[in-house]
């Protein structure tokens, strides 16, 4: 869901780019600080891979398919700070080169699946995982990643409809019961894929987190 | 295999092309924002805009079927307004008269419209290298730029790597059961991702080796001359007389 300019009216796409701009200063010193330039190539080469991994398409019921968001899986792998930052490139290359997204509506794309949809949901899984043990972690992968989804598409929606561009009492439920539907799909790969890297490079699971 | 590089046409020579992009930046936002300002029932207004664009299209020579079929990425969203405007509900009569149904629609389709144009002729008309270097002139956060650019130069690469995974993947399966397609999708994407990871230890390794202090050179030295400054006078009257008096 990558908002185009003109869809959000002024003061949703200011606040949401304050909001973004001030995040997304802080990661990036927060990052700098920590790592260095070593991390440079490691986030720029892993925004790649999201955008490599959302040209894939999976089928969804009734011959329509859909694709990964990876927001979940980012921060999972790599903490909340390098997610953000990662999701930001992917987002901003997207605006830049393919037209996906708008320029005055980045800082709500990057808040919806930037924030949300990447920063919220390492905390989230981090909790998850303290409360439940790390025994049964991959459903706690699954419900982090599957709202993941959810909540950014309904953040997307409240915003559309903020700016007097959908009607909230139809778009919110509606956006929220399709991603629902789509979520499952990426929480079941979401906690596929995290398997798989467990299976094969363990130590990459327990990379440090930033 | 073939990409459709973004900046095929930032080759050309023209006045756009020869801005520097720190002037196109800039002009190019402020365009985007004042489109994004504009009443939805100012029609003339949005003529003007529409006029301006395309005067810089015809400037910088880039061919109109190209930007426009660039411009039709937009189109599902607006589709999905559509959708919606049939259950909006207006309370209170002074709204129907500010945003009627047709008004919704088109306020999205003519900003989101314009400002992909904007957007298509700023990055079209601009080497990716030179339009980071502007970004990173104008004071954002060098790391963030630096990431950008890794991006840009490893989209492809990668690109090359997911068609060679599906390749394999077609010419070994013949579809399944929708559990079984969904986990050789999550396997090929941990593949991915693992082959990623080496493949930025690689990279920085071999930055390093070659003496990366952490900044990024390229030999164009941007430079702002008289056509910067006179394009910035022009560009920015148009705009203002089309808010005034239009």
């Amino acid at each position: 869901m990558h908002i185009p300019d003109g869809f959000l009216d002024t003061k949703t796409w200011l606040s949401l780019s304050i909001v973004s701009g001030v995040a997304l200063a802080y990661a990036v010193k927060k990052v700098g600080k920590k790592i260095g330039e070593k991390h440079v190539p490691l986030i720029g080469v892993m925004s790649a891979f999201i955008f490599a991994a959302q040209m894939l398409n999976f089928p969804v019921a009734a011959g329509t398919s859909g694709h990964f968001m990876g927001g979940a899986l980012a921060s999972i792998l790599l903490g909340p700070f390098a997610g953000l930052l990662v999701m930001s490139t992917v987002l901003i290359v997207q605006c830049l080169i393919f037209q996906d997204g708008g320029l005055t509506a980045l800082g709500a794309n990057i808040f919806n699946m930037g924030i949300i949809g990447s920063f919220f949901s390492y905390y989230l899984y981090s909790m998850i995982k303290k409360l439940a043990g790390s025994k049964i972690f991959i459903i706690g992968v699954f419900i982090v990643s599957w709202l993941s989804i959810v909540l950014s598409a309904s953040f997307c929606a409240v915003e559309l409809a903020i700016s007097a561009t959908v009607p909230l009492k139809v778009a919110l439920p509606a956006m929220a019961g399709i991603h629902s539907l789509i979520g499952i799909g990426e929480g079941i790969i979401t906690c596929l894929v995290l398997g798989f890297i467990s299976k094969i490079r363990p130590d990459l699971i327990d990379i440090e987190k930033i | 295999m073939e990409h459709s590089f973004i900046d095929k046409y930032s080759n050309l020579d023209s006045i756009i092309h020869r801005l520097d992009p720190r002037t196109k930046i800039l002009s190019i936002f402020i365009y985007v924002v004042f489109v994004v300002l504009t009443s939805p029932n100012k029609f003339s207004e949005f003529f003007g805009y529409s006029v301006l664009i395309f005067i810089l299209i015809f400037l910088s020579r880039l061919p109109f079927g190209y930007v426009l079929r660039r411009s039709f990425v937009i189109f599902p969203f607006v589709f999905l307004v559509v959708i919606f405007v049939p259950f909006y509900k207006f309370d209170n009569p002074v709204e129907i008269y500010r945003y009627g149904r047709f008004f919704i629609v088109w306020n999205v389709l003519i900003k989101s419209w314009l400002s992909v144009i904007a957007i298509t002729v700023l990055t079209s008309t601009t080497r990716f290298s030179v339009l980071l270097k502007g970004f990173e002139k104008l004071k954002l956060p060098k790391f963030l730029i630096m990431c950008v650019s890794f991006m840009y130069r490893y989209i492809f690469v990668l690109i090359d790597e997911v068609q060679r995974l599906q390749r394999a993947r077609d010419s070994r399966y013949f579809g399944g059961k929708f559990f079984l397609q969904l986990k050789v999708y999550a396997n090929i994407i941990g593949l991915l991702f693992i082959k990623t990871y080496n493949r930025a230890e690689r990279v920085y390794q071999n930055m390093v080796s070659r003496g990366f202090d952490g900044n990024i050179r390229i030999l164009n030295n941007l430079k702002l001359t008289s056509l910067d400054f006179s394009f910035c006078i022009v560009f920015s009257l148009i705009i203002l007389v089309i808010k005034i008096l239009v």
